[in-house]
């Protein structure tokens, strides 16, 4: 079986689409224009750039450059992450990196290892793809994990101040919104792995029956990346927030608002 | 000394002094009143008294030791706030209950064989535990964290306003309850008569300037 190329005409009619969004936007006034076209363009340079890059890094397959490659995606990552969680780097980025560099590395070896039982754990074919994967997954959560606790510790900070003032460790008196980003942070990933084959064919499976995989091994693939998406995503949002609760208090326990770039 | 003695306390919130030069003591087993319009500084001085937020001169001293980083954590298991807002919990007020107990400093904390007691005392029935915490009325809210203060077997009290929402015959009760123990040293803000008429002390905020 072979797949089809995109012809540049067919690459044509696929931006064409954005004149709908572009379209709705102006007329409610969304404001997303300029975003749109810039995300887009984005992700047009992006690709290319990957796209050059990687079949470089296919043919090469140097397992420190697949290493340092991961580690390059896990920062950008966390980037991302404090940054839709409107929050600064400065403090944050390099734990939060750390923190997620190690879920992330020991997730792709014990998948490598134990799930595909791969020669080469390091294979740049599964290792950046899969690590891909996982970390765009763990992005969303995080974003909402992040976001949700610094959220809730403002609207709700009087309930934080109780339970101070009835003596509660500042741990103690967190887990309450450590508990509730944990799971406003995995519903979506949970719906998905619920409604995953009738609601939507995931972009990998898809991806490999279009490279004409047999859908038995696409869904034996699928079934092991989503929940090595689950798990370590709950980590990483479990992580995260740790990140918060260590780096997003002053001694007095208070919530340091200058985090936040609104600020 | 006092058992709090506060020294030329100065906040200041965005520019806009709040307090300045606030000199205050008060002896252990002293039942002091706060009283004054809002918006002038009380409830400020309570939250700098707990550590909950930033001065920016000044001295605050609970039985001789300063009100600092490292000492406000201890502090906050010495003093029990009860705070104006009681918007304080989600779930059952029996899970309330059972979180603050929970807390590694309450462990030892057998107070809570005294709840139906005291939820009797202030005319609350013994099912309200069962019930929802944020579908209480006002009062009943305030009467519930009143007790959890109750509970914590702690001697200091920082109470604001915490009979605002509750008819003349329990704020009676409430008052009583506080002054009959001599031991407790007691520092409310309060609009109601009934603590004006017994406090030792009454300090009216409203003459001050800022």
């Amino acid at each position: 079986m072979v797949t089809y190329d995109i012809s540049l005409e067919g690459m044509f009619f696929s931006f064409f689409l954005l004149i709908i969004p572009v379209l709705i936007s102006y007329y409610l006034d969304l404001k997303l224009i300029s975003s749109t076209l810039e995300s887009a363009l984005r992700m047009v340079l992006q690709l290319l750039l990957v796209g050059v890059f990687l079949t470089f890094v296919f043919d090469l397959n140097n397992p420190v450059l697949n290493i340092v490659w991961v580690l390059v995606m896990v920062f950008v990552a966390s980037h991302t992450v404090l940054k839709n969680a409107e929050l600064k780097t400065q403090n944050l980025l390099p734990l939060l990196t750390i923190f997620m560099a190690v879920t992330n590395y020991t997730m792709l070896l014990y998948f490598n290892k134990f799930i595909i039982d791969l020669t080469d754990l390091f294979d740049a074919r599964y290792f950046i793809p899969i690590a891909g994967m996982v970390l765009g997954n763990s992005l969303k959560a995080n974003v909402i994990g992040m976001d949700n606790f610094c959220n809730e510790i403002q609207r709700n900070e009087n309930r934080y101040l109780f339970r101070l003032s009835m003596g509660a460790e500042k741990i103690e008196a967190l887990v309450p919104y450590l508990r509730k980003s944990i799971r406003v942070a995995l519903k979506p990933t949970i719906a998905n792995m619920a409604t995953i084959g009738i609601v939507f064919l995931p972009g990998m499976m898809t991806g490999q029956i279009l490279a004409g995989a047999s859908p038995l091994v696409a869904i034996k693939y699928q079934i092991a990346i989503m929940l090595a998406i689950y798990v370590t995503t709950m980590v990483n949002v479990l992580l995260g927030v740790f990140v918060l609760i260590y780096r997003g208090f002053d001694e007095y326990g208070m919530f340091k608002k200058e985090m936040l770039r609104s600020s | 000394m006092g058992l709090l003695d506060i020294q030329n306390l100065s906040v200041s919130y965005d520019g806009k002094s709040i307090l300045s030069d606030f000199n205050f003591s008060i002896l252990k087993g002293e039942k002091i009143l706060i009283k004054g319009n809002s918006g002038i500084g009380k409830s400020t001085l309570f939250r700098m008294i707990m550590g909950f937020g930033k001065y920016n001169s000044g001295e605050i001293y609970l039985e001789g030791v300063p009100v600092d980083a490292d000492n406000i954590w201890d502090i906050r298991k010495k003093v029990a706030y009860v705070s104006q807002d009681t918007d304080i919990a989600e779930g059952k007020v029996s899970d309330l209950i059972d979180e603050v107990f929970s807390f590694k400093a309450n462990r030892n904390n057998n107070g809570k064989s005294d709840l139906e007691k005291l939820l009797n005392r202030l005319s609350l029935s013994p099912d309200l535990v069962n019930k929802e915490y944020m579908k209480l009325s006002g009062g009943e809210k305030q009467r519930v964290v009143l007790v959890l203060a109750l509970l914590s077997g702690k001697d200091i009290f920082l109470l604001d306003e915490v009979t605002s929402e509750l008819d003349t015959g329990l704020k009676q009760k409430v008052v009583d309850i506080f002054f009959d123990n001599p031991q407790w040293t007691v520092l409310a803000i309060s609009h109601d008569r009934e603590w004006e008429t017994k406090a030792m002390k009454v300090i009216d905020f409203s003459g001050r300037v800022n």
